[in-house]
């Protein structure tokens, strides 16, 4: 874990609302699909850095995307190429996909930008990825998710791709599909209700989940960001998340 | 290099920034980000006899310059502690400042027993304005003040008690005489502010609990107001906090009378904050040809 000064390297708008930023790091970090970093908002009056899991590393280069949703996202959005911001990297576990072989993928709005790290860093591995997009204004990235073996897109409202969201077009091709393992993230009530289909129909297929949650330090000592376990007891999404088993956590 | 370290009841710091309760968690996750044998001292995770889930999520909002929270003293019992924290904080040789809170009279006096003579102080949260029982209870009446003082002051022979006093009161002064004439050995504040953030797309608070304690750099000129009415009442010593973010904020809580100081909601923006605030205040010192840090605390002196 790293505590660094990044450079903006660019910071564009590349769908409705949604920035891809990147970061020129002064060294090269390993970051697994799945985890993520803390960043300054680049305004000193908001004292918590916010977290973003990371879409692409290549060299000294971090690529994350973020949806402008409060003013930390427009402070984030109003930076430039050339201004600094303090990075810590990389946090959390990220997903472990060695022994797997047919990975099935589904993402939903922001949640998506984080599994294109997995896809790309793993070329061995055939990715049918379901991405899940509000409407056509929102799709992005589409060059990046087309690295998957199969990409299925969706809206909700059927203005680009199929009508529906990821995981109904998931379970569609379940069947056929038959995966070896299930990766996801997306927004609460999409991860809730993958985890109650994937109950109702006797899912037998590992599945991991990544989630978020509203961050204090990122590292897992202040106990903000927690989940429920199925265990009994709480996990901490930051350090012993955000990627679970779906079958731990209470969604 | 000034002499920075300072003795509070008895007990010697190598410098008098300790880590506040509640944003440190038992120093083990901040130690792998720089060596925490570096700081003054570390204040735990508040902590209650049995272990608690404390509240649900959201557990932090954002404000211009604050933030706020209601974790609602998630913590794993005391015992849990004993057992796996106690070795690790002792082998970095910081002061150990164990921050606990009971539910009621009998918990704080079989808690503050548990812990005597195990500890390097113990700190009372009379205050915590995130959970329903205990806590915040205690802390608001001077009565209730001296009392929960007292009962927990009678479990604790060995070891100093230090009563972490809330800032959502009427009267300082009369709160910190309480806690002196219950037995406290130290004072410290200011605990955080209780606080609200709303979501307006949802029209709801974004902290599930509905409230939360404000903290951050934009508390700091409250909190230095209300140390300064401390130290001015009680002959005991005070540990001052409140959005210290630089070497510059602690002197400035010394100079109003704090012979040590906390630091909390400046960790998360900048992990390396304590470090970096001991090394801002020994070069301050050093220009100002200050060998000792002791001798500016209590050193304001107010305009005509």
């Amino acid at each position: 874990m790293k505590d660094l000064t990044a450079t903006i390297k660019e910071n564009k708008l590349i769908a409705e609302n949604i920035y891809e930023l990147t970061l020129t790091l002064p060294q090269k970090t390993e970051v697994k699909g799945g985890q993520f970093v803390n960043i300054s908002t680049g305004d000193s009056s908001q004292l918590l850095r916010r977290p973003f899991g990371v879409m692409k590393a290549e060299g000294n280069d971090i690529t994350l995307c973020y949806q402008v949703k409060g003013s930390g996202t427009q402070n984030l959005a109003d930076m430039k190429v050339g201004q600094t911001l303090e990075i810590l990297l990389p946090l959390g576990n990220g997903f472990d996909l060695s022994g797997f072989k047919k990975v099935a993928v589904l993402g939903g709005g922001v949640g998506i930008f984080p599994l294109i790290a997995t896809i790309r860093a793993n070329p061995a591995i055939d990715f049918y990825t379901y991405a899940g997009f509000r409407n056509s204004a929102a799709v992005c990235l589409l060059d990046e998710l087309k690295k998957s073996k199969r990409l299925t897109v969706t809206t909700d409202d059927g203005s680009y791709g199929c009508k529906g969201n990821a995981v109904q077009a998931y379970l569609a091709d379940a069947a056929e599909l038959n995966p070896d393992c299930i990766i996801a993230c997306g927004p609460p009530v999409m991860l809730k209700i993958l985890k109650q289909r994937l109950e109702e129909c006797g899912n037998k297929i590992p599945c991991f989940v990544s989630l978020e949650e509203r961050m204090g330090c990122g590292i897992g000592a202040c106990l903000v960001c927690v989940c429920k376990t199925t265990a009994g007891g709480n996990a901490r999404v930051c350090k012993d998340g955000p990627v679970f088993d779906i079958n731990k956590v209470e969604l | 290099m000034s002499d920075l370290s300072v003795e509070i009841c008895g007990v010697r710091l190598k410098n008098p920034v300790i880590a506040a309760s509640g944003t440190f968690g038992f120093g083990r996750e901040y130690n792998e980000i720089y060596d925490i044998s570096k700081i003054g001292g570390v204040s735990t995770k508040g902590m209650t006899l049995l272990p608690r889930e404390g509240n649900p999520v959201p557990r932090i909002a954002e404000g211009r310059s604050v933030i706020l929270n209601a974790v609602g003293l998630q913590n794993p019992g005391v015992e849990h502690f004993i057992k796996y924290d106690l070795g690790f904080l002792k082998s970095k040789g910081v002061a150990i400042i164990a921050n606990v809170a009971g539910k009621t009279l009998d918990e704080y006096g079989e808690i503050c027993a548990k812990l005597n003579g195990l500890v390097d102080m113990v700190e009372l949260n009379i205050s915590c304005p995130n959970v329903k029982a205990g806590g915040m209870a205690f802390g608001i009446k001077p009565e209730s003040i001296k009392e929960v003082t007292r009962v927990s002051k009678s479990g604790l022979t060995k070891t100093p008690l230090i009563v972490k006093l809330s800032p959502n009161v009427e009267s300082i002064p009369v709160n910190a005489q309480a806690a002196q004439s219950g037995g406290a050995d130290c004072i410290s504040l200011i605990n955080t502010l209780t606080g609200m953030a709303i979501d307006i797309e949802k029209r709801r608070p974004i902290i599930a609990n509905n409230t939360g304690g404000v903290s951050g750099a934009g508390i700091k000129p409250i909190a230095l107001r209300m140390v300064y009415e401390a130290a001015h009442s009680v002959e005991i010593p005070v540990i001052g906090m409140g959005g210290i973010t630089s070497g510059a904020d602690a002197i400035e809580f010394m100079m109003a009378g704090a012979c040590a100081v906390q630091v909390g909601t400046a960790n998360f923006t900048d992990l390396n904050a304590m470090p970096r605030i001991i090394d801002e205040m020994n070069v301050w010192l050093d220009r100002h040809g200050i060998s000792r840090v002791n001798e500016i605390v209590n050193t304001l002196k107010l305009n005509g």
